[in-house]
């Protein structure tokens, strides 16, 4: 029996320890606010933890309003889970950046049987379980870039020809199918461009590193690397850096966030990036709109537009 | 006898970090701001609660098999993916009927099951090895079965539909684990294949020297284990609508935590379902509870840990007493 006392207090120990930090996860509802359910599908991605500081420092200026997050962790039967959560506890408006489209599609539409507005973010699911849809457009997104490319070899070279290289994100997922697809849109319209090695490098720096190495040893010039995001452009960089090529290749990439991809431009590492939205400040003025106004009706669908980042030299 | 009333003291142990997590479940809950309700007890949330668990907690029957054997399984998260991946595949490009994908995705479970319990109890090389390799070679099959691609069953035609819409049912999830836990109760407890998994664990050199079918029975749990991986893949497949071949990763950690909140030794030889079946209920309370009070993803990861933990300090204190 002493052991099982020991258990007890052990584990009232524990508990104890559980409650004070559950305490500071949330604190009792005030029936006067507003409550807000952001449902991200990963915070452990550098854009969507920027969306969910943008969100929270947008909806700090709103003491009515009581905003909550909860993490998916890039697991779908979690994300439904909590969406689920959510549905419980009835928020007067849920932002959901959903994981997948379609595993997504019956728990949103379980929201919008409840009678709660439901804001689809940035990616959007198989059926429009959903009040409203803000999204940004890759393929645009790719055919910035494309131009950029045709720009910058026309101004080097003096015609629209050179060596190039791509790195893609991730097979399968749509924003890399986009980002390819726009590009070379445009760059098909000049044959003197030659695609000299296309690689996956899965959206991370490391991988990209890898496969610009194997790029380098492969082809003696390069004159251009467009990366389908960021920190590839940047492993990319890295990689030609080692060698002492980095300064004959222009390195291109795609999202733009504040500290990484603008940074990278600043500082003079990447010729251009386009920025990706995070769509945030939209959502937050639709949910703001949403809640002043019952019988207010957004557009089901906003498209968002990209904004170049170009370096000091162009 | 002894041994009989240390393995009821863990279970009363268990038992009493079950009714301590419950309770403090309600007292912690937010409540229904209209109707005064407790969230937490809704009958909406406990469903919601059980069905999201099923598929870890199915999967923990076996492993439980598998621990009190002395073995680890590290394999069945690689495992529940490539399932779900050929469920998935099954129902929409190979156009299969709803039966035959389902066992088709439950028999490539076993066959990941067979080849790691073949190859433990063949070539004699530990089970965290193989299954390491099978979890990563095994990850590597789903992704090239899929060519990355997330297979998506809400588009591939109305079996695919009837699929998903029955399998994902509450009624349907939580009562296949209710059935299949009291199916691994009785085979643990009550034949002749339980004593041995569990004489096998507790020592394997006296297993050897009393003729027990060592081989057999190792192959028997592994493949066991896998079959319940492939089903928890079947179930994730409908539940989310998708073959995903990037599902289940880190799922054999939380398998194993539950296994081991259940007080089952990972020396082998001591545990129960019983014990698997509440270990599986405290960390379902843990997570629901952390998720109605928006507790962030990182905080909920420090406090699975301190529950393992307690769970391990608390079995350690029994076996040294």
């Amino acid at each position: 029996m002493q052991n099982i006392e020991r258990y007890l207090s052990t584990l009232a120990v524990a508990l104890l320890a559980a409650v004070s930090l559950v305490g500071c996860g949330s604190q009792e509802q005030a029936a006067t606010k507003r409550l807000v359910v952001f449902s991200q599908c990963n915070n452990a991605e550098p854009y969507r933890a920027s969306q969910n500081e943008r969100f929270q420092e947008l909806f700090s200026k709103h003491p009515d309003i009581k905003f909550v997050i909860s993490d998916g962790q890039a697991d779908a039967s979690k994300q439904i889970s909590q969406i689920e959560n959510a549905i419980l506890q009835k928020p007067d408006v849920l932002i959901v950046a959903p994981l997948e489209r379609s595993a997504l599609s019956g728990v949103m539409g379980e929201a919008m049987a409840a009678g709660i507005p439901t804001i689809c973010l940035e990616r959007d699911i198989a059926e429009p379980n959903y009040t409203t849809f803000v999204s940004c457009d890759n393929v645009e997104i790719g055919r910035l870039a494309g131009q950029f490319i045709v720009d910058y070899l026309t101004k080097k070279n003096g015609a629209a020809q050179g060596v190039f290289v791509e790195i893609s994100g991730m097979q399968g997922v749509q924003a890399a199918k986009d980002r390819h697809d726009g590009a070379f849109e445009v760059l098909q319209q000049h044959p003197e461009i030659k695609v000299a090695h296309q690689a996956t490098g899965n959206w991370f720096q490391a991988e990209a590193m890898a496969r610009m190495e194997e790029a380098l040893s492969a082809n003696a010039e390069i004159d251009v690397v467009y990366a389908h995001n960021d920190p590839m452009a940047y492993g990319a960089y890295l990689a030609a850096k080692e060698q002492g090529r980095h300064e004959e290749i222009a390195f291109v990439g795609v999202d733009g966030l504040p500290h990484e991809g603008v940074k990278y431009v600043e500082d003079g590492i990447l010729a251009a990036t386009f920025e990706y939205p995070l769509c945030v400040d939209k959502a937050v003025e639709l949910t703001v709109q949403l809640l002043a106004d019952k019988e207010f009706t957004p557009e089901k669908t906003y498209i968002l537009e990209s904004r170049s980042i170009l370096g000091k030299a162009d | 006898m002894k041994s009989f009333v240390l393995r009821n003291r863990t279970l009363i142990q268990s038992s009493a970090g079950l009714l301590v997590i419950f309770v403090a479940a309600i007292l912690l809950s937010p409540t229904d701001l209209r109707t005064d309700e407790v969230l937490f007890l809704k009958a909406d949330n406990l469903t919601n609660m059980l069905r999201v668990s099923a598929p870890v907690a199915i999967i923990a029957l076996g492993m439980t098999l598998v621990i009190l054997t002395g073995g680890i399984d590290l394999s069945v998260g690689s495992t529940l993916a490539f399932c779900s991946v050929v469920a998935a595949l099954g129902l929409s490009e190979w156009n299969l009927g709803i039966f035959a994908a389902i066992l088709l995705a439950i028999l490539a479970g076993g066959a990941v099951g067979l080849l790691n319990g073949s190859l433990i109890a063949w070539l004699k090389v530990q089970p965290f090895v193989i299954t390491l390799a099978s979890m990563i070679g095994v990850r590597g099959l789903t992704r090239w079965l899929s060519n990355n691609q997330n297979i998506q069953l809400r588009t591939a035609g109305e079996v695919a539909v009837r699929f998903f819409e029955f399998f994902s049912q509450k009624t349907v999830m939580i009562g296949l684990f209710v059935l299949l836990a009291a199916v691994f109760a009785l085979l643990l407890s009550g034949t002749v294949f339980g004593r041995y998994v569990r004489a096998l664990g507790d020592n394997a050199k006296a297993s050897v020297y009393a003729g027990l079918p060592i081989k057999r029975v190792q192959i028997a749990v592994y493949t066991l284990t896998g079959l319940l991986a492939g089903l928890a893949g079947v179930l994730t497949c409908a539940r989310t609508t998708t073959g995903n071949p990037n599902d289940g990763i880190a799922a054999e950690l939380d398998v194993i935590a539950v296994v081991v909140i259940g007080g089952t030794s990972l020396a082998g030889g001591r545990g129960s379902i019983v014990g698997t079946v509440i270990g599986a209920l405290i960390i379902a309370i843990l997570v629901n509870i952390l998720g109605l009070r928006n507790v962030g993803a990182n905080e909920q990861l420090m406090l699975k840990a301190v529950i393992i933990v307690v769970a391990v300090v608390m079995q350690h204190q029994r076996t040294s007493s």
